[in-house]
């Protein structure tokens, strides 16, 4: 049995990873044709894996309405929009504009989705903001250096920043958007480039390790 | 969709950014239904998405056109749902390992050449002679400051030597540059989510007039409105609590 449970995923693991690897540099047509197959086999493959986290969620607030714990009112919320995004969409057959006009997938887009989105994501702007203002202590050299690259950026991309700089340092004829854009274009690069390739030697690694079955806890307990 | 429609789809987004907004005053019923509703439509959102951009097109009608070589990629998607069952859930490993070695297969070269071999030649490009006999001054010195505030960074991060004399001075002035792109990146994460904090007020703004039946005006009204019935019965009720 630990051979069907363990051995052949593995081996799986090695075939796919070592011809996937292979067919990179080896460039023949057999080996584009298998590039291709395997992406959309992986494409079909990853669309069930979100089945996973639908369904984990979905028990996740079926058992809180199940047990009536505190708050499970709200749990209901969860069904009411997922059936409020998918019914639409099914009427639609998944399209957003019909000529000029909007679909029911389109109107719940629109309004609904990119409303709710929008919104969450805006609203962590206040909290980065509040969180900055009182973590944030410049105690150090490297602390100061943070603190002027982010305010410079933001200065340097406000109009009302634009102007205080014209006001204030006009007379130096080195614009704001200049300094952001050399800070961004040079010493942003180099802090980028290092960190880009301790990604990528630690990736890479990763890969091989995988690969290779030596890192094999995405299998879970035996 | 009628003229009514987008109104009433006016007073669905107003309604719901405000409730989301609400937080910041306080945790309240309006936010928490909405956060939930959320998650929810998030989900539906990628669920169509899947639907329509996936299994339809490249599951169903391959197995209507009789091409059921599909059933592979489908058994493997399918067998992660057996994590659900412990007694089976080691089946799920088959749908893992095709996705890990895949996906290890694919990243590894692509890697090698955007995020290493890449960063190396942009770093070194401003000095090939062919650009150096065409550069001006100052293209040459961003160029040297790239190249050694990139060799200081990785110094910091090797660790197979002592940080002690010139590496630890090389280490420190990579200190500085990665503080630079830490700022950096804060300043343009504040940037992103205040152009969305703008957006959302553009539409709260849009949806305040009389096209709309001013709804922001009204949601707004109302949700004032119940937080200070709220604020007065919570603190009856505390006054009545301390009472008994």
């Amino acid at each position: 049995m630990t051979f069907i449970k363990k051995h052949i995923p593995l081996a799986l693991c090695f075939i796919f990873g070592v011809l996937t690897l292979g067919s990179y540099y080896v460039p023949n047509k057999a080996s584009e044709n298998y590039l291709e197959v395997m992406n959309k086999w992986e494409n079909i493959v990853a669309g069930f894996a979100f089945l996973l986290g639908l369904f984990s969620l979905f028990f996740s607030h079926y058992n809180k309405i199940r047990r009536k714990v505190d708050g499970w009112g709200y749990s209901l919320f969860v069904f009411v929009g997922f059936l409020i995004m998918v019914i639409p969409a099914i009427t639609s057959k998944g399209i957003q504009m019909d000529g000029a006009t909007l679909t029911g997938l389109g109107w719940n887009y629109r309004f609904l989705f990119n409303a709710l989105s929008g919104t969450m994501f805006s609203v962590l702007a206040f909290y980065i903001v509040s969180t900055a203002y009182r973590a944030f202590r410049i105690k150090s050299p490297q602390a100061g250096v943070l603190f002027a690259a982010a305010f410079i950026l933001i200065v340097g991309k406000v109009p009302l920043g634009q102007i205080m700089w014209e006001k204030t340092l006009g007379w130096t004829h080195v614009g704001i958007s200049q300094i952001v854009q050399w800070l961004m274009e040079v010493p942003v690069v180099a802090g980028r480039r290092g960190i880009m390739m301790g990604l990528a030697i630690g990736g890479i690694v990763t890969g091989l390790k995988i690969i290779f079955g030596i890192e094999r806890q995405y299998m879970g307990k035996d | 969709m009628s003229e009514t429609w987008m109104i009433f789809g006016g007073w669905v987004a107003a309604g719901l950014t405000l409730f989301l907004f609400s937080f910041l005053y306080k945790d309240n019923p309006f936010f928490k239904a909405t956060e939930h509703l959320y998650l929810g439509a998030g989900m539906g959102w990628v669920f169509q998405t899947v639907l329509y951009q996936t299994w339809i097109p490249k599951v169903w009608e391959p197995l209507r056109a009789g091409d059921f070589y599909v059933l592979i990629p489908t058994v493997l998607g399918l067998s992660l749902v057996t994590q659900f069952f412990p007694r089976i859930s080691w089946v799920s490993r088959y749908g893992f390992t095709f996705i890990m070695g895949y996906g290890s297969g694919l990243v590894i070269p692509l890697t090698l050449s955007t995020d290493f071999l890449k960063q190396i030649g942009g770093t070194i490009s401003p000095f090939l002679v062919s650009e150096v006999s065409r550069a001006t001054f100052w293209p040459l010195l961003n160029g040297a400051i790239v190249a050694a505030g990139f060799v200081c960074v990785l110094v910091y991060f090797f660790f197979s030597v002592e940080h002690k004399g010139a590496i630890k001075k090389a280490s420190t002035v990579g200190i500085y540059f990665l503080m630079l792109y830490f700022g950096a990146a804060f300043g343009n994460t504040v940037m992103g989510r205040f152009s969305l904090l703008y957006g959302r007020f553009d539409d709260l703004y849009k949806y305040s007039g009389a096209k709309y039946f001013y709804a922001t005006h009204v949601i707004l009204a109302a949700l004032v409105l119940y937080f200070v019935i709220s604020h007065f019965t919570s603190r009856k009720k505390e006054a009545e609590e301390e009472a008994a």
